[in-house]
């Protein structure tokens, strides 16, 4: 009877995994997903108003790295006075519903509020249907502590270069000037300098960032690697963080207007 | 293109289970030897098959499936299915039944959606930018049945046995995500389940 046991042990793991009945892996939702993930971080974030040193980290490519997320997640958890958690694309490998569940699970243990930025994998399949569901919309903003964050799609690969992503009039609506908003943060998963990027459309994206007064920094991801650069004379930074395999992140202090930026391995 | 790579899979996988039925003197062996309903199982909210008996034992398992997924489910989902199996333990139940406690099998999908190509466009993307296919899944299976004999239950019905299957099945995306993260993933998240019911003619 030896040879059944572990059969048995299989089926009784399925069993008691509540979530085991699937219809596909191409389905954008099951009954159990988590559901606009990024509005109630945001809503737990409230908009800081009294907060004058505003800190958070920027990591990004949690793909396949699932074990990594979790030490991660720790070491957030041990750093003090956090505010909240980026997370800049390519959250999952092949754009899947069960990825996008398994990466929400680690992240749901992070002491600050998290939002997720779409990836170029993440448009993979259904992607686009199972972020949009589970996180939210591709092109969003916030503002915490006087510092409005501008996430928006940059993956103009997976948009076929339709000329459109990014969205470079949604970000100048995003970036006029408004009350209580001093300064400015954009953050997309590929950076313009990048193959992936829409190739006709990066001037006028820099340019854009470059005539917003306020304007502090464009984050990236999806290199896998470090980097700082400058596209041209303005002076404003674009940082590409290391990804989650790679066992670094970016912290980022905001005070009194300007911008710190420190790697961080774990 | 995509339709017609389909379709040639489809079709050497139909003369495989042909060459298995040689001893079919004519085309009966096209007839299936199952009638097949699941529920879940990754190839469908509900999907309905066909299947044949292999070898001489009858214990090798062909079977087709079309499954479907409504919106309402997660979908709009139209999946087609080819599964392999084999019940390496047979395990008598007195007059009535049979006990096939472990049956390990393969099967592959093919999803048809707008938005799952067989193949990424290779004018926009170089072969080693996204390697997989999001249309055609391989998946692994393990399964266990019990099976009912229907000369003893229903006597007259023409139907030789009625079986009942639950089977966990897991695939390549799962897999990969699995073994590049064991102490976060265990077997339980990636193995997924499906129940159906089987009509031996």
């Amino acid at each position: 009877m030896r040879v059944f046991v572990a059969p048995i042990m299989i089926a009784v793991m399925g069993f008691s995994s509540c979530n085991s009945f699937e219809y596909s892996p191409n389905q954008t939702f099951d009954r159990n997903s988590y559901r606009d993930i990024n509005a109630g971080n945001l809503k737990r974030l409230g908009d800081g108003r009294n907060d004058d040193t505003v800190r958070f980290i920027l990591t990004g490519d949690t793909q396949r790295s699932r074990d990594e997320t979790v030490r991660f997640t720790k070491k957030i958890n041990e750093m003090p006075g956090i505010d909240f958690v980026v997370v800049a694309g390519d959250i999952t490998e092949f754009g899947v519903l069960q990825e996008m569940e398994w990466i929400s699970r680690s992240l749901a243990k992070l002491k600050p509020p998290y939002v997720a930025v779409i990836g170029n994998h993440d448009l993979t399949s259904r992607g686009r249907d199972a972020f949009t569901t589970m996180f939210g919309p591709l092109n969003y903003s916030f503002i915490y502590g006087g510092i409005k964050f501008v996430c928006h799609d940059t993956n103009s690969r997976e948009h076929k270069f339709n000329g459109q992503t990014p969205d470079i009039p949604w970000l100048k609506a995003e970036m006029q000037p408004q009350e209580g908003v001093s300064n400015y943060v954009a953050i997309s998963h590929v950076a313009p300098n990048s193959d992936d990027f829409d190739q006709a459309l990066i001037k006028g994206y820099t340019d854009n960032f470059a005539a917003v007064p306020g304007f502090l920094a464009s984050l990236h991801a999806h290199a896998h690697n470090y980097q700082l650069f400058y596209p041209d004379d303005s002076g404003i930074p674009y940082y590409i963080t290391s990804s989650m395999g790679n066992e670094e992140f970016l912290l980022v202090e905001i005070i009194n207007h300007k911008a710190s930026f420190e790697r961080i391995p774990f | 293109m995509n339709a017609s790579l389909f379709k040639s899979a489809y079709i050497a996988i139909f003369l495989i289970a042909a060459t298995m039925k040689v001893s079919a003197q004519n085309l009966k062996f096209l007839i299936p030897d199952n009638a097949i309903v699941q529920f879940a199982g990754s190839i469908g909210y509900f999907s309905v098959g066909a299947g044949y008996d292999l070898f001489k034992n009858k214990r090798g398992i062909l079977d087709f499936n079309y499954g479907y997924v409504p919106a309402s489910k997660g979908g709009e989902l139209n999946i087609v299915t080819a599964k392999i199996a084999y019940r390496v333990y047979e395990i008598k139940l007195k007059e009535w039944g049979k006990f096939y406690p472990f049956i390990p099998g393969l099967f592959l999908s093919y999803t048809f959606h707008p938005e799952l190509s067989y193949r990424f466009n290779r004018n926009r993307y170089h072969p080693d930018y996204y390697h997989w296919s999001e249309a055609m899944r391989p998946h692994l299976s393990i399964a266990n049945e019990i099976e009912f004999n229907g000369e003893k239950l229903l006597k007259g019905s023409g139907i030789k046995a009625v079986s009942v299957y639950t089977e966990l099945n897991t695939n390549d995306y799962y897999l990969i995500n699995y073994f590049q993260n064991t102490s976060e993933l265990n077997l339980g998240d990636i193995f997924k389940l499906g129940i159906g019911l089987r009509l031996k003619f």
